[in-house]
């Protein structure tokens, strides 16, 4: 690597969300001493994205109710938002942005999150279709969620059943699609999935499982939506949470491995597609795709709320490890990152916490309570817990995190 | 010393924060958040990352 600023060096993050924004706090943090300059797409400042799908929805709140508080004077960090960055050149290390300008770096941090994923259906009609990432698309959700609307949801992953549970309490009519027959039932198991699945019926929302749509009705707007089952359901809204892409296009060119996110190393730093290292360019938040340490499986992506800060404070700390040798305390005893994943997730009054890496599991038992109140399940990998979730039963949840195998 | 304010309207009861500064916060047994409502200056990085940690960004130091 070339220190291209020399004395002024400046470590360029692309990406203003929580991982970017973290990443810079962080640098500062560890006495960094160079330049930041945050790069984002978006027009607006850093925010909190989980607000989006639960109060935020709910309550029509202003960005100022999600905008992170940021000292300003402690971050010295330069700000550019509105233009998205297009190309980078590891090898010139700058990067190209939409409005032609382009920037050298000599830290890259990558942060660009991810985008919600949509389908083409035949009659591919926009008007009245929605997806849920940022701030502007749930204010446009909210803008057309008028009490008495009828809402079409397509997917029953958290962000689809946050959603459906949020606007049927602002008084719409709302029916969920998905291909699986259980919900959540690939991530919390079958017994869980099925209560999830029962409560949400219960407060008047219907489903259509293991079914599709296959196309959308109607001209100016969506009225609407086929299944390929034969139905037809009436539709104003139609909201897509089928999951989402890496942003990463940007990348492409530099024999990185894009395949799923930005693969990295256990220090986070990019790999080349011939097996080295980068050691200027790191990944962090949602994009990151990182080994996993303990199991030997293949690298995985995690898309929960601490992973964007777990991995900006790794992320500073070596950066300033490679500029500053030796000025981080305990750095050359530190592992590879491995820290342990957790995310909640609020629907009607149904309030689900979880530890640890669920996808690990090949078995999962009711560990305490019962399913029709509060409970909590411990998920297994070869007969040791990867993970606990629940709904309710905080205490205990916390309790079980301590046994959990990271 | 400093303050520390946990907004009650906001904070959802997680218990992230108790993971970064366990003298400060806990969850009681019922499920609730209780903290002290102000700390020495050794416990500031601990708050701070527990602001940070804090899904709800329910948290906030006052000086
Ligand atoms: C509606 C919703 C609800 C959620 N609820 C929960 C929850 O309850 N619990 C939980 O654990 N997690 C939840 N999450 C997940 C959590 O919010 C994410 O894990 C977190 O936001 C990831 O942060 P990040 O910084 O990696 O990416 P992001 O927050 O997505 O930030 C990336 C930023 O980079 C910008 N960008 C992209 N490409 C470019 C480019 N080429 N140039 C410039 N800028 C670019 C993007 O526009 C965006 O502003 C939720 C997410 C959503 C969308
Ligand atoms: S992390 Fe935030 S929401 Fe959770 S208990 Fe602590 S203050 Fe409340």
């Amino acid at each position: 690597m070339n220190l291209i600023n020399g004395p002024m060096l400046k470590t360029l993050i692309v990406g203003a969300g929580m991982g970017g924004l973290r990443t810079a706090e962080s640098l500062r943090r560890y006495k960094y001493p160079g330049q930041i300059q945050i790069l984002g797409d978006e027009w607006h400042m850093p925010y909190n994205r989980p607000p989006l799908s639960k109060e935020l929805l709910a309550k029509d709140q202003d960005l100022d109710q999600v905008s992170f508080p940021i000292r300003h004077d402690d971050l010295n960090a330069e700000f550019s938002l509105g233009d998205s960055v297009q190309q980078l050149s590891l090898e010139q290390q700058s990067v190209t942005l939409q409005s032609g300008k382009k920037i050298e770096f000599d830290f890259l941090v990558a942060a660009t999150g991810l985008r919600s994923r949509k389908l083409v259906f035949p009659n591919n009609s926009q008007n009245g279709r929605f997806a849920l990432r940022t701030f502007d698309d749930a204010k446009a959700i909210r803008q057309a969620a008028e009490s008495g609307k009828d809402v079409v949801i397509l997917g029953t992953g958290f962000i689809g059943l946050e959603v459906a549970a949020t606007l049927k309490g602002l008084g719409c009519r709302v029916k969920i699609v998905a291909m699986e027959d259980i919900p959540l039932g690939l991530v919390l198991g079958e017994s869980f999935g099925k209560e999830i699945l029962r409560r949400h019926e219960s407060k008047g929302i219907d489903f259509y499982l293991s079914n599709r749509v296959i196309d959308l009705v109607g001209d100016s707007a969506i009225t609407h939506v086929k299944l390929v089952d034969g139905q037809t359901l009436t539709c104003d809204i139609f909201i897509e949470a089928i999951g989402s892409e890496a942003n990463v296009e940007w990348l492409e060119g530099n024999e990185l491995d894009l395949s799923d996110g930005l693969l990295t190393d256990s220090s986070l730093r990019a790999v080349k597609n011939n097996g080295t290292s980068v050691s200027n360019l790191f990944a962090v938040g949602d994009i990151a795709r990182y080994p996993n340490l303990r199991f030997g499986l293949p690298p995985r992506r995690i898309e929960h709320w601490n992973i964007p800060l777990e991995s900006s404070k790794r992320t500073a700390r070596e950066i300033v490890h490679q500029i500053l040798p030796g000025s981080i305390v305990g750095f050359e005893n530190e592992s590879g990152f491995n820290p342990m994943p957790t995310f909640w997730s609020d629907q009607f009054d149904i309030s689900i916490l979880s530890f640890g890496d669920l996808r690990l599991a090949d078995e999962n038992r009711l560990l305490e309570g019962s399913l029709d109140g509060e409970f909590a399940f411990g998920y297994y990998k070869n007969e040791s817990l990867v993970a606990v979730a629940g709904v309710g039963m905080k205490s205990t949840i916390h309790s079980l995190r301590k046994e959990i195998a990271t | 010393m400093f303050k520390i304010k946990v907004d009650m309207e906001k904070c959802q009861h997680y218990g992230q924060c108790v993971y970064e500064a366990p003298n400060i916060f806990k969850l009681n047994e019922n499920d609730k958040l209780e903290y002290l409502a102000s700390a020495d200056e050794s416990e500031r990085d601990n708050v701070k990352a527990s602001a940070d940690i804090c899904p709800m960004q329910a948290i906030q130091i006052i000086d």
